[in-house]
């Protein structure tokens, strides 16, 4: 814990950005495929997110293809396969590592195994979390979850397979010590198994199935930093570390990558409420129900505005290399395209996504 | 076969062990069928309801009594064991402190400190000493070691998998809390382990581990665990439960060496990589470790048809009921019994190349697997 800081306890000047949110916010997600809008660096960019996203989606998924191969006992091996290569996901945990580090000059090469790992261990909590005695979800992202296919033992199982595997595969792939000082490893290690564990992801499951859902705005908004906010920050340290970053630019990329895996979860509930309220929650605390409409549109405006100040921070060093992570936060509030993965079923993937965000989170 | 059941709960650890070394005393496998009555005696019901709350104080445990025959060395085995207990049990407390939210960290605690030998703790440092090392050098892997022992109980004795009431004499975890929140509290303490073993903040400040043996490590016990190691273990085994399915010699040895030695080739592999070993020594070391998984193993299966719940702290004969292939069935309980003592003696051969007063402590942790009375 001695590393994170909580977005919103203790913090001085928040109540002062209180901005009017604007009318295209909260589009309804849709699957025709548009240009995002880098709204704060849209004049000088030719940055295409969607191409950034899906050309690292598919070097992803390949990694992670040959980082599951299927072998004895084949039935565990087959419901790991099923986990990490699940149709639809987008990745975000790892083009986020990956966009970190290439953002203070890091090499893709030195980023691409803890992305893959980070990938395996978001894939693991989810999987986990499914299960009967938690969320009880028999579908992920429109396909039979893996306890649903599998059976709840095969599903545990293979989400305690895969934690270690994770770590295992950021040891045997990260080129060390060149570019990666071997130093550095047992920091984004250590960096993952505390995002994921008792004070994070984990903690942030069992709050949400312990009833803060029912709480306050204060309890909510732990549950959603714990539950969103662990695994965007870990993802953009892991990069940082990889690619070399100063302290300093460390606890910036840690303040940023919280901000929006929260933010995510932020427009989803706005989105979900606006829309009826219909659809699978991705956590039972949910803040539109808590604090009203208007508030939640604030606190959304507050956490954008946070995680756009860090990045402000770069921005002079590093120039347009800032232009991935600025659209991370833009894609989160607008929507304007379906990215995903291929997964193992490619034609299935397009229309099981639409409607649906997951990003940093544990969703439908 | 039924003079062992009918002992004196008092003497049966002795008398084991002259079982042991008596091949007179050998008898004929039992049938499944004779074991019947056994089984229906000792089973353990708990009430579904009212568990009762989790102590947090922590229990060492004190009844280590290797047999007379294996403490003729002039090493004091219990005196080590109970110093090293009290250590770990230490370092257990610090590295897993009641933080918020608070029930998944008593959960943690309940079942990360309900007492036990700490047997690979104890070997991590003991494999640590033997090339040399500081003890508090392998102090983050023991506890690391004894975390994932710990989770993979938790996950183990859920309503999916073995269903078991009853772990080291109390509720199991998900009887004492919940479901949601023992699989919690097994995936916080797999992170915790890791965390732990990768954190430089873990190992003495004056740099006497570097990085590269931090990162060997963490992919050692990475491997022994996952996919590869404890995981294929745990589901050859559960695949192997089930009326009807045949099960080889070959495929009981597979689910062994994964499901039980791997944790314990970690143990004495990471004690070894942080201590400063040679390629050479952690092999033999690892040789070693597979000989006493495996031992480990074979032991415990003649224990669950040998022994009631109450003198193992947990459900006995539960292999027999789920009709669970074990070595006494598979070999009869006279072979299996041979099959212990070469093991046995694999394992001390892998250790004469090494100083003997630093092996004195993995020799007798061999005998005590061998000669164990729970």
């Amino acid at each position: 814990m001695a590393f994170s800081a909580s977005l919103f306890y203790p913090s001085p000047n928040l109540s002062s950005t209180k901005m009017p949110p604007s009318p295209l916010l909260f589009r309804r997600p849709s699957s025709v495929s548009l240009p995002v809008r880098c709204s704060s660096a849209a004049a000088s960019s030719s940055f295409d997110l969607r191409t950034y996203w899906t050309t690292l989606i598919s070097q992803i998924e390949e990694a992670l293809d040959a980082a599951v191969p299927v072998r004895y006992p084949e039935s565990i091996h087959k419901a790991i396969r099923h986990v990490v290569l699940s149709p639809g996901a987008k990745r975000a945990p790892p083009i986020m590592c990956i966009a970190s580090c290439e953002l203070v000059g890091g090499l893709r090469s030195a980023a691409f195994p803890a992305a893959c790992a980070l990938e395996m261990v978001h894939a693991a909590s989810l999987v986990h979390d499914d299960l009967p005695c938690m969320d009880a979800s028999p579908l992920r992202r429109g396909h039979p979850s893996a306890h649903a296919l599998f059976g709840v033992d095969m599903a545990i199982l293979a989400g305690d397979a895969l934690f270690p595997l994770a770590y295992q595969h950021i040891v045997t792939h990260t080129p060390s010590p060149d570019p990666v000082p071997l130093s550095i490893i047992p920091l984004v290690l250590t960096e993952i198994a505390r995002a994921v564990g008792s004070t994070g992801m984990a903690a942030g499951q069992f709050l949400d199935l312990s009833g803060a859902a029912a709480g306050s705005e204060k309890e909510i908004l732990q549950v959603l930093e714990k539950k969103f906010g662990e695994m965007a920050e870990c993802s953009a340290v892991c990069g940082g570390l990889l690619g070399g970053a100063s302290d300093q630019e460390l606890e910036a990329l840690r303040r940023y990558g919280r901000a929006v895996g929260v933010l995510y979860q932020l427009v989803d509930d706005v989105l979900m409420e606006s829309n009826g309220g219909t659809g699978k929650m991705r956590s039972n605390a949910s803040i539109v129900k808590a604090v009203g409409m208007d508030r939640s549109l604030e606190l959304v405006e507050e956490v954008r505005a946070k995680a756009k100040k860090e990045l402000d921070k770069f921005k002079d060093k590093y120039g347009e290399k800032v232009l991935p992570l600025y659209s991370f936060v833009d894609y989160a509030i607008e929507r304007g395209f379906v990215v995903e993965g291929r997964g193992l079923e490619a034609s299935s993937a397009a229309g099981a996504s639409v409607g649906s965000s997951e990003t940093f989170s544990k969703g439908d | 076969m039924a003079s062992l059941m009918m002992l004196p709960s008092g003497c049966c650890n002795a008398a084991l062990s002259r079982v042991y070394l008596s091949a007179a005393a050998f008898r004929p496998a039992p049938s499944a069928l004779g074991f019947g009555s056994q089984i229906a005696t000792s089973a353990v019901h708990l009430s579904r309801r009212g568990a009762p709350p989790p102590p947090r104080v922590m229990e060492v445990e004190t009844s280590l009594a290797p047999p007379d025959t294996v403490l003729s060395t002039g090493f004091d085995f219990k005196g080590y064991m109970l110093e090293k207990a009290a250590a770990i049990n230490c370092a257990l407390d610090a590295a897993a402190p009641l933080a918020h939210p608070e029930r998944i960290h008593e959960a943690m605690r309940y079942s990360l400190l309900a007492g036990g030998k700490r047997v690979r703790p104890v070997l991590c440092l003991a494999a640590c000493e033997v090339v040399g090392g500081g003890s508090a050098w392998a102090m983050p892997a023991a506890v690391s070691v004894e975390m994932i022992h710990t989770m993979s109980l938790i996950h183990d004795d859920l309503p999916c998998m073995d269903d078991d009431d009853l772990r080291r004499g109390r509720p199991s975890c998900h009887r004492a809390f919940d479901e949601a929140t023992a699989v919690l509290a097994g995936d916080a303490l797999l992170a915790l382990a890791f965390g732990h073993l990768a954190n430089p903040a873990s190992y003495p400040a004056d740099g006497s581990v570097p990085p590269d043996r931090i990162v060997r490590a963490v992919g050692e016990l990475s491997r022994c665990v996952g996919a590869e190691g404890l995981v294929a273990g745990q589901v050859a085994d559960l695949e192997a439960t089930g009326v009807g399915t045949p099960v080889t010699l070959d495929h009981l040895e597979f689910i062994h060496l994964h499901k039980t030695a791997a944790l314990l080739e970690a143990s004495v592999v990471l004690g070894a990589i942080l201590g400063g070993a040679s390629d050479d020594q952690i092999d033999k070391l690892r040789k070693y470790a597979k000989s006493i998984g495996l031992l480990f193993q074979v032991v415990d299966d003649i224990l669950d048809v040998t022994k009631s719940s109450e003198e193992l702290g947990k459900t006995a004969g539960k292999d027999l009921a789920s009709d669970k292939t074990t070595y006494p069935k598979l070999l009869g309980l006279e072979k299996s019994k041979e099959f212990a003592d070469r093991l046995l003696k694999d394992s001390r051969e892998q250790l004469a190349g090494f100083d003997p007063i630093k092996t004195a402590p993995l020799l007798q942790l061999a005998n005590y697997i061998a000669y164990r009375d729970k």
